[in-house]
């Protein structure tokens, strides 16, 4: 029962925080010289959001959604995450087990490469690409690669190459990172003084236990990418889920609709923390048994 | 043994390049030596803006004609201040808060945590840009000040609650450290101890924090702006040659900020490709120094903490032994506190 209470609590609270922050605007509204706060206003606009979510037998509900291409922009944006996402894990992970297996002195210098990419906006990274792109089109003549979203077309293989730009070093920083310090156990120690090879080692022992921290990390890789793709899908015109979502935000759409919208785009993120909890959940688990 | 050589020559180097812009007045031209049309002996038009870079144009030039490296020089003022304003006021705040809650409304802390748990899942790119789009969207008669402080309070609202919470975690580890437990136990009040023990700690932390923050605003605003939500809002005369069927002005920056420069133009990329590569550039040199500076401080706090837990080892094995070899004064100690 007191567990129940305490659900329905963070419910509450959840979903306060949610009507706060998106009518935050109210609150703060702007006179002619001056920052004026409203209370009343902002109380009123509450109320009549929260009233409007209760309504679900409404028939308006979530009307504005259905008119939109919801369907159709959003398998396009997550094919979009999920190509990318599985292509930065892979290639994150081969590059990385050749960057360890390489020389020391290549390695460090490597390193400090890929550390050198943390420093670069995503605004460049998307604005190289472009004009990478234009120039060949401008060299060759040939249109092989898709860059606008013009006429209702829907480009994949730039934005995705684009979108995982960034995040693949971000991915690849950290493993070199994590793989680097599992060095340092114990049982690599002893895998190398029984003889085992390098590879081995990496291949079998050390990637298996630097899975989970991966897993955890991938919450961050694809919450850069959800910008990115949001940033991409405006820059170069494609109409994409981030569009539909601008339309309803422009058009002022109902808030119900704007809910959907953002918990739709979030659930990736929900998908990879449920995973990486209980992944957690299994370790934390394991070691209490092993203790 | 800490080395602060790169964070003093990145800052100055920063610095400098603030103090440039702020004299710009002084030396700059003021119309940033705006030429739309060249013409001929004639009066015949042979070219007209947006130039390319060359030994006239350092930069190049924007399509309303006016030379780019001026334009930067004379906006990098307003990008470095709002980065740093906001950072500093996201440290100040959230820092005061993270310890209030840590300190004393620790039942307070999950409820905080759930009422902000929508910024955990969406990316603040969108928080920023709903929150945004009613007040700096469209012109209107609003006085920039008060434009301005909606922005930094927007701005400074995002950022705001991972750094209470990071700040209230750092503080409860610290709690627990054995030092804040024995002032504690000797009876120091809890604002002694935030003097004492937790400021200290909290100083080198919150430089950190505050370079970070810095690198998190300037890539929000930067994104902001592509959105065309300029900081310092939009100006009316808009970019020259581009006008809508209703007779609208695409907007342009009023403050000819980086981020807005960047946001106003790029559109003219695929002709003009130097006018977003120009601020673009600028953008990640700045982002770069403050990156290296972070970098530095980073290593600084990890080699302090990993020469802490050296010596940490060391005390509690000395405890431990100790411990062993003292067992009659436990019990008197205990008695006593049972009385």
């Amino acid at each position: 029962m007191k567990q129940l209470l305490h659900l329905l609590i963070r419910f509450g609270l959840i979903l306060s925080g949610f009507l706060f922050i998106f009518n935050l605007p109210l609150i703060v509204g702007i006179g002619e010289n001056s920052i004026e706060i409203h209370f009343k206003l902002f109380w009123d606009v509450v109320k009549s959001d929260l009233q409007f979510l209760l309504q679900i037998k409404d028939a308006m509900y979530l009307g504005y959604i259905k008119e939109l291409d919801i369907a159709g922009s959003y398998q396009y944006t997550m094919t979009i995450l999920i190509v990318s996402l599985v292509s930065i894990i892979l290639i994150a992970m081969v590059v990385a087990i050749f960057i360890m297996l390489s020389p020391e002195k290549l390695k460090d210098r490597l390193k400090s490469g890929i550390n050198f990419f943390e420093a670069v906006p995503d605004l460049l990274v998307i604005f190289l690409f472009q004009f990478f792109v234009i120039t060949l089109y401008r060299a060759t003549g040939l249109k092989f690669l898709q860059l606008y979203g013009v006429f209702g077309e829907k480009p994949y293989f730039v934005p995705i190459v684009t979108v995982s730009f960034l995040p693949l070093f971000l991915l690849l920083q950290f493993l070199l990172q994590v793989i680097t310090e599992e060095q340092n156990q114990l049982y690599v120690h002893y895998a190398k003084a029984k003889g085992i090879g390098r590879l081995r080692i990496l291949l079998v022992h050390m990637i298996r236990n630097v899975f989970p921290l991966i897993v955890l990390q991938l919450r961050t890789v694809i919450w850069v990418l959800l910008s990115n793709i949001y940033l991409v899908e405006f820059m170069f015109n494609i109409n994409g889920f981030t569009r539909q979502f601008e339309k309803i935000i422009y058009r002022g759409g109902d808030f119900a609709s704007l809910i959907a919208c953002l918990l739709m785009l979030s659930l990736p993120l929900m998908v990879m923390e449920a995973a990486g909890w209980l992944i957690s959940k299994r370790i934390k688990g394991k070691e209490v048994v092993s203790l | 043994m800490r080395k602060y050589k790169k964070t003093i020559i990145g800052s100055s180097l920063l610095l400098i390049l603030l103090l440039v812009s702020c004299l710009y007045p002084y030396y700059g031209p003021v119309d940033f030596n705006k030429q739309i049309f060249v013409k001929d002996e004639h009066g015949n038009v042979i070219d007209r803006a947006p130039f390319p870079p060359s030994e006239k144009h350092w930069l190049g030039t924007t399509r309303n004609g006016e030379e780019l490296h001026w334009l930067l020089l004379y906006g990098v003022k307003f990008t470095l201040i709002t980065a740093f304003c906001v950072a500093a006021l996201r440290v100040i705040l959230g820092g005061f808060f993270g310890m209030f809650l840590s300190l004393w409304a620790p039942f307070l802390k999950s409820y905080f945590k759930d009422f902000f748990l929508t910024m955990r899942y969406i990316p603040s790119i969108l928080i920023a840009f709903v929150l945004m789009i009613p007040i700096v969207g469209a012109p209107n008669d609003v006085a920039i000040s008060s434009i301005v402080t909606y922005q930094l309070i927007i701005l400074v609202f995002i950022g705001f609650p991972s750094v209470t919470l990071f700040v209230a975690d750092i503080s409860d580890e610290l709690f627990k450290t054995s030092f804040v437990q024995s002032s504690l136990l000797m009876g120091a009040g809890k604002i002694h101890i935030i003097k004492r023990q937790l400021v200290p700690y909290m100083r080198s932390y919150g430089i950190l924090f505050t370079v970070q923050q810095i690198l998190s605003t300037l890539q929000i605003t930067m994104q902001l702006s592509i959105f065309g939500l300029f900081l310092g809002g939009l100006n009316r005369a808009g970019v020259f040659g581009y006008e809508d069927a209703s007779g609208r002005q695409k907007p342009a920056s009023l403050s000819n900020e980086w981020a807005g420069l960047i946001g106003q133009n790029f559109t003219e990329f695929a002709l003009a490709p130097w006018i977003v590569f120009a601020p673009v550039l600028g953008f990640f040199l700045v982002i770069l120094i403050v990156n290296m500076i972070k970098k530095e401080l980073e290593e600084n706090l990890n080699g302090f903490e990993i020469v802490k837990k050296k010596g940490k080892k060391k005390a509690v094995s000395l405890q431990s032994e100790k411990h062993s070899s003292s067992a009659d004064f436990v019990f008197v100690e205990k008695g006593r506190l049972e009385r």
